[in-house]
């Protein structure tokens, strides 16, 4: 079973199988089939994304330093984050994979093709790859360090999203490492365990109403050539390394489609779902502490750039306040409440919950694992509760920076002198309650059906339950009070 | 190699190529929109410091770089002067009293376009007429103006 996960093997479970109703999109409209199944589609998908990216790479060095008037502040951390989180994951999976640009030059390197596929060998695969091809190392293959590099850039935030020379160097080493790392080991090596970007998206894809799948598993389980993992003269070998005929979670499927060009038995599709209510099973540690410290940076990202406290705000702003005391008592506090203190929070809601059920025979890890999904659309509609005020308060830069991108005086569309104008942040509480308490709905759900797996007995499951959501709860009126007061 | 793979690796290669080779295009074409024989200066106004320097301040260079301070720019008298001024912190302001110009607002990160013509010889103090920071007072600097031929008309 080739997941990046080591955990157990999912057990592909009735209900999985079962699922509540999907929308077989490509059954439905197959030109969109046709569309992902030419050679050039990932490409042409890709190619606007790496002129934007390069522009955004240039702006940062040789544009001007002030942010909101840099098209790499403005477009990366206003607009992309915002349709990012709100629109694409949410609506569309890992969609945003599909078109990244971090990993283009690796991919050319390691295929030395930008478009064609090459059949042949390389270990594992039956397409020709270049570069070392080496394994990544076993006791990396998880989150980890995704979880660790997103809490490291975090705790430079307030630099990295206004800061435009920043943001530059950091994209500008994400290429470097995604090309460096398709060099030296196999497929996306940097994807599924390095980029950062990628650690939060495996996590909130789970909740997302897309999924590809196949269409028929038992078509997977007679299928000798394994062609979607393996690749085929149609198709490269998955990038992810995701064998579709096991797959069950949309963590680590990166949308390429590679696989919809190479199975034999075209059996593969995507398929519409309800939100939230598929993947519901976290299956490590380095999960669940993702989960953890999604949910923790968004409470702190409200704190720091949305709150009225300055002194949070200067304690970030190091390189311009310069109290690095302030800053080592931000970063410390943050790393200790994404990494200890809520996912203690969090153990200790189990260990009740397990007292209060009488669960003796449920291991506790087992509960700590399957409940913590409730963490998953919580911690996204906390994000998007976030994100909402960026667009909202700041997407007026946009306009202007479309006419000036770099600062440097230009006019291209007339638009340069857009003042800044909020738009409607009257409204901004009131479209963040909803979000917000629809997060604690969805993950109190979430944890309501996997219970239903693990308790029989109705009483018993809401015993189980209460804990953990009286945690959630905690954390819903924490937000609440952030942004409504 | 097919062709659909060719125009792929070309359009990654024009790409690379091509931007740089706009932006450097339009810049270019920035200093050549003015009159012939005017002077363009660019000026930028930091307020960490209270700094006016000529220098290219830009992103890469912002936190590390200790810019020169322009203290004088000489001119000679006729001289059509197009200032483009910039900020890269806050709001400065700009002026030179003895011509009554400004005072011109100067927001963080755009760039204002004024102009004057340097009439008579001597010395114009142009300063920062906004308190932008604790080294405000820095904030000055010198056009001296050299006796040279007759005023012509722009």
């Amino acid at each position: 079973m080739a997941i990046a996960n080591p955990i157990a093997p999912p057990a592909v479970s009735e209900e999985t199988l079962q699922r509540p109703w999907r929308f077989d999109v490509f059954a439905r409209w197959p030109w969109l089939k046709r569309l992902v199944r030419m050679r050039t589609f990932q490409f042409l998908a890709i190619l606007p994304n790496l002129l934007l990216f390069y522009l955004f790479l240039i702006a940062g060095l040789f544009g001007t330093p002030v942010g909101n008037r840099n098209i790499i502040i403005v477009f990366v951390w206003i607009l992309w984050w915002f349709v990012l989180i709100t629109v694409m994951v949410p609506l569309g999976s890992r969609v945003w994979c599909t078109m990244c640009p971090l990993p283009f030059f690796g991919d050319w390197v390691q295929r030395r093709a930008v478009v064609l596929v090459h059949p042949g060998k390389s270990p594992g695969t039956e397409n020709r790859f270049f570069g070392l091809h080496r394994r990544w190392p076993k006791q990396l293959s998880n989150i980890w360090l995704q979880n660790l590099g997103f809490l490291f850039l975090a705790t430079f935030s307030a630099l990295l999203v206004t800061r435009p020379i920043f943001s530059a160097v950091v994209f500008g080493v994400l290429f470097a490492l995604a090309t460096g790392l398709a060099l030296v080991y196999r497929l996306r090596t940097f994807c599924n365990y390095v980029c950062p970007i990628s650690g939060f998206l495996s996590l909130y894809a789970m909740t997302s109403t897309v999924e590809l799948r196949s269409v028929d598993k038992n078509e997977c389980l007679k299928c000798s050539s394994k062609a979607c993992i393996r690749g085929s003269e149609k198709g490269w070998a998955c990038p992810w390394n995701v064998y579709m005929g096991k797959l069950d979670r949309n963590n680590y499927c990166g949308l390429c489609f590679e696989c919809v060009k190479s199975c034999p038995n075209d059996n593969i599709s995507l398929f519409v779902r309800p939100f939230s209510t598929s993947d519901v099973i976290l299956r490590g540690y380095d999960e669940v502490w993702k989960a953890c410290i999604m949910l923790v940076l968004a409470l702190t990202y409200s704190v720091m750039l949305l709150g009225p406290w300055g002194r949070f705000k200067d304690w970030a702003n190091v390189s311009e306040v310069r109290n690095w005391g302030g800053f080592g008592l931000f970063a410390a506090g943050q790393a200790l409440l994404a990494l200890v203190i809520f996912p203690g929070l969090y153990y200790l809601s189990i260990r009740l919950a397990k007292w209060y059920a009488k669960a003796d025979s449920i291991p506790t890890k087992e509960l700590f694992l399957k409940y913590a999904y409730a963490l998953v659309p919580m911690g996204l509609l906390a994000w998007i509760a976030f994100s909402v005020p960026l667009l909202m308060v700041n997407g007026s830069y946009i306009v202007s920076v479309i006419s000036d991108p770099l600062g440097w005086g230009m006019n291209l569309f007339g638009t340069a002198e857009f003042p800044w104008a909020p738009l409607w942040p009257e409204w901004v509480p009131f479209i963040q309650v909803p979000i917000l308490l629809a997060g604690f709905y969805y993950g109190f759900r979430g944890m309501h059906k996997v219970g239903r797996q693990l308790f029989s007995d109705p009483a018993q499951l809401y015993r189980s339950l209460l804990p953990p959501a009286v945690l959630l709860l905690a954390v819903t009126l924490v937000f609440l009070k952030l942004f409504v007061g | 190699m097919t062709w659909k793979e060719a125009a792929g690796v070309l359009a990654v290669l024009v790409t690379l190529a091509g931007l740089p080779l706009l932006l450097w295009h339009w810049r270019v074409g920035v200093l050549n929109r003015y009159p012939p024989g005017t002077k363009v200066i660019t000026l930028t106004a930091i307020a960490n410091g209270g700094i006016w320097t000529q220098e290219e301040i830009v992103g890469a260079n912002y936190w590390w770089r200790k810019p020169v301070r322009t203290e004088e720019i000489s001119l000679q008298q006729g001289d059509h002067v197009v200032l483009r001024l910039r900020s890269v912190d806050v709001l400065h302001t700009f002026g030179i009293p003895l011509l009554r110009l400004g005072p011109v607002d100067v927001p963080a990160g755009h760039t204002v376009e004024v102009g004057f013509t340097a009439e008579r010889a001597g010395v114009l103090t142009f300063l920062c007429w906004q308190v932008c920071s604790p080294d405000h007072p820095g904030l000055r600097g010198r056009f001296l103006v050299k006796a040279g031929k007759a005023v012509e008309t722009w």
